[in-house]
């Protein structure tokens, strides 16, 4: 039997026979659809998916006319992010980086402007720089900008912040000690959300990206939403697009409700039926790659729950398909043939309205 | 990465109409075919065509709503944002602010 | 009867319930042992609810915390040469990683499997998990870390281990969001945790291999 080049959830070259492709593409739907209890890809997703990735070609992509908006997670900052292992560490003007390069070189068609630290707790602190610079691009980028940070609530516990730590305090069976601690941080991220949003609209801004949704479990979800919902009282006219963190949302509280929906063990296709009630513009649902596991097992389980969001989605979704994330491997440099492939099957089966 | 993403499946913003449609998404809702409907429907252009950098180039031109070239006098900016509002029929942050700063 | 109750009783988080059905399997003659290999049974199910996201963080730690009771109340009747030493497993994110969450689930269902797990926390630079090995002398280092930019730091712990002389008189585990079972023998550890119940499940094979001497 021939074998096809393909790669596994770490980004690493391996063959697979086309036997072995289409078993792990069952395999992976099926685990997506027993987890969040969805339904399965069908057949002829199956196929177009094997077709797909067996493509001869390095890279592939969309039919004409299939094309979808790219609001692609915080595109320009790879110029001047320096993290270690990931950015390009480049010495450029941010201005510059998050409008004029990524509308004119990456082809972003919603622009999307990091706080360096990527919180909105230390943006608050530096809002007045923030709006100066997002003022200059606003004044020479054409498509729409949004500010882009996470709620990132371990910045509200100690040490960085005033309240107790509630993963020890819960592994201490201090429950609702550790419930109050959440509360107040949820509450306090909230604020800072609505302060940051303030400012920034006052030079123009288009809209907030709230990103990486629910790092710190049902809490940080709880600050999104009610964040979201009071942003959408005070300012109609600022759009918020929301990205997850993860597939499932962790309980740690376990108790937070939102329109009557406990927000703990939440699957991507809930979670966006929340984020509509909250008011929020764009979904952008997270499915998180295994580096242990096949490329075209990541994928199709990341197509099955993305379909299924889409599905039942009334707002448009844009799954996020960076590294490590939406059936990209997880490699700082993700190989060009995985990222097409999982751009195209993302469009041709889930069915997104951008990515 | 994100180059890999436009090359497959991208609009490709201002090079066609990308900011256009992602415009409809972000401020009103709207899912991808009711965004390409109705952008197209704006700029009197098809759905495959909102994508086609041949006719699009002509036409943002022509409509001076913003080029990826350095073409001299082009509207820039904010200038090209003040004539998309006007064109979409929607308000923009920005230009809102524009028009009421202007007003002296 | 009396096993089935207790596998409830763990299984539903009932910590003071758990321990009066374990006294009652006493009364009832059942052997000790086998009332706690029916106990882990639980915190087995427990694990995979918790992978499903059936059930919390909260709700692992009050199971964790009724096998623990149960244990105490079962093997005191079980004779000490019999009873075996609790491995003990010495557990932290690496120096540069503040994610806390997967490594203390991890130290959750370790403890509930019968491990004395010592915690030290996050961002735990490599001189530190040494310092620890030399004063507690345990059976395990596990090294927890979530970002691509950090897993490089499981390798420096492992580096300083050998360093110090003390690589050989422990198993390295290691584990987080952006690792491999590769990046595990690339890095010279010993066993790679695909998740918190993997994780258990290859420190117990190891245990149980007795490839893994226990600290006297």
């Amino acid at each position: 039997m021939p074998e096809h080049l393909t790669r596994r959830g770490d980004g690493r070259l391996i063959t697979m026979t086309g036997k072995q492709i289409k078993d792990d593409l069952e395999l992976g739907s099926k685990d997506a659809a027993e987890r969040a209890k969805i339904p399965e890809l069908t057949g002829e997703d199956l196929e177009t998916l094997y077709e797909i990735i067996i493509d001869a070609n390095k890279v592939v992509a969309v039919k004409h006319g299939c094309e979808v908006v790219l609001s692609a997670d915080a595109g320009g900052s790879t110029f001047w992010i320096d993290s270690g292992t990931s950015g390009l560490g480049m010495p450029i003007e941010r201005s510059i980086a998050q409008g004029a390069l990524s509308e004119r070189v990456l082809g972003l068609d919603i622009l999307q402007f990091p706080e360096s630290d990527g919180s909105f707790k230390p943006a608050k602190v530096i809002v007045s720089y923030l709006a100066n610079v997002i003022h200059n691009t606003l004044h020479t980028s054409i498509s729409p900008l949004e500010f882009m940070a996470m709620p990132n609530l371990g910045y509200f516990y100690k040490p960085d912040g005033q309240w107790p730590e509630p993963i020890s305090l819960i592994r201490e069976g201090k429950n609702d000690e550790a419930r109050k601690s959440m509360e107040g941080a949820a509450r306090e991220c909230h604020d800072a959300i609505i302060y940051v949003a303030k400012h920034l609209r006052r030079v123009g801004v288009d809209g907030i990206n709230i990103d990486t949704v629910g790092a710190a479990g049902d809490p940080d979800f709880y600050a999104a939403l009610t964040a979201t919902e009071s942003l959408k009282k005070v300012y109609p006219d600022l759009a918020v697009q929301m990205g997850m963190a993860t597939e499932a949302v962790h309980g740690f509280h376990t108790e937070l409700k939102y329109a009557g929906e406990r927000l703990a063990g939440m699957w991507p296709h809930q979670q966006l039926k929340v984020a509509e009630k909250a008011g929020v513009d764009i979904f952008g649902p997270v499915i998180n790659t295994k580096p242990h596991l096949t490329f075209p097992w990541n994928l199709s389980r990341a197509v099955t729950f993305t379909k299924a969001c889409v599905r039942e989605a009334t707002i448009p979704v844009h799954p996020n398909m960076g590294m490590g994330v939406g059936g990209v491997p997880m490699l700082e440099t993700p190989p060009l043939d995985t990222v097409t492939r999982a751009n195209k099957a993302m469009i041709e089966i889930a069915g997104v309205d951008g990515i | 990465m994100p180059i890999g993403h436009l090359v497959a499946g991208g609009i490709g913003s201002i090079r066609t109409s990308g900011d256009l449609i992602g415009r409809m998404q972000l401020q009103k809702k709207m899912r991808l075919p009711e965004a390409k409907d109705y952008v197209a429907k704006k700029l009197g252009v098809s759905s495959i065509e909102l994508c086609d950098e041949f006719t699009m180039r002509k036409l943002r031109e022509k409509l001076d709503i913003g080029v990826i070239t350095g073409l001299p006098g082009a509207a820039k900016g904010l200038e090209a944002k003040v004539r998309i509002a006007e064109l979409l029929g929607i308000k923009i942050n920005c230009v809102e602010r524009l028009e009421k700063l202007s007003k002296v | 009867m009396e096993l089935d109750k207790l596998y409830n009783a763990i299984l539903n988080q009932d910590v003071e319930g758990a321990v009066k059905i374990a006294e009652a399997c006493l009364k009832a003659g059942i052997e000790p042992l086998r009332a706690l290999d029916h106990a882990s049974e639980a915190i087995r199910q427990v694990g995979d609810l918790y992978g499903r996201s059936e059930i919390f963080l909260p709700q692992v730690v009050l199971s964790a915390e009724a096998i623990k009771k149960v244990a105490d109340v079962l093997l005191k009747k079980v004779p000490r040469k019999k009873r075996g030493e609790k491995a003990k497993f010495i557990i932290g994110t690496v120096e540069g990683d503040i994610h806390d969450i997967g490594k203390s689930i991890v130290a959750t269902m370790l403890e509930a499997q019968g491990f004395d797990v010592i915690d030290l926390g996050r961002d735990v630079a490599a001189e530190k998990f040494v310092e620890a090995v030399k004063k507690h002398k345990p059976a395990f280092v596990g090294c927890s870390a979530l970002m691509t930019t950090t897993a490089i730091a499981q390798r420096e712990v492992i580096d300083a281990l050998k360093e110090a002389g003390v690589r050989d008189d422990v198993k390295v585990m290691v584990g987080g969001g952006a690792t491999t079972e590769l990046h595990a023998k690339e890095i010279g550890a010993d066993e790679w945790g695909a998740d918190a119940m993997d994780a258990v499940v290859k420190a117990k094979r190891l245990l149980a291999s007795r490839t893994c001497l226990l600290k006297k």
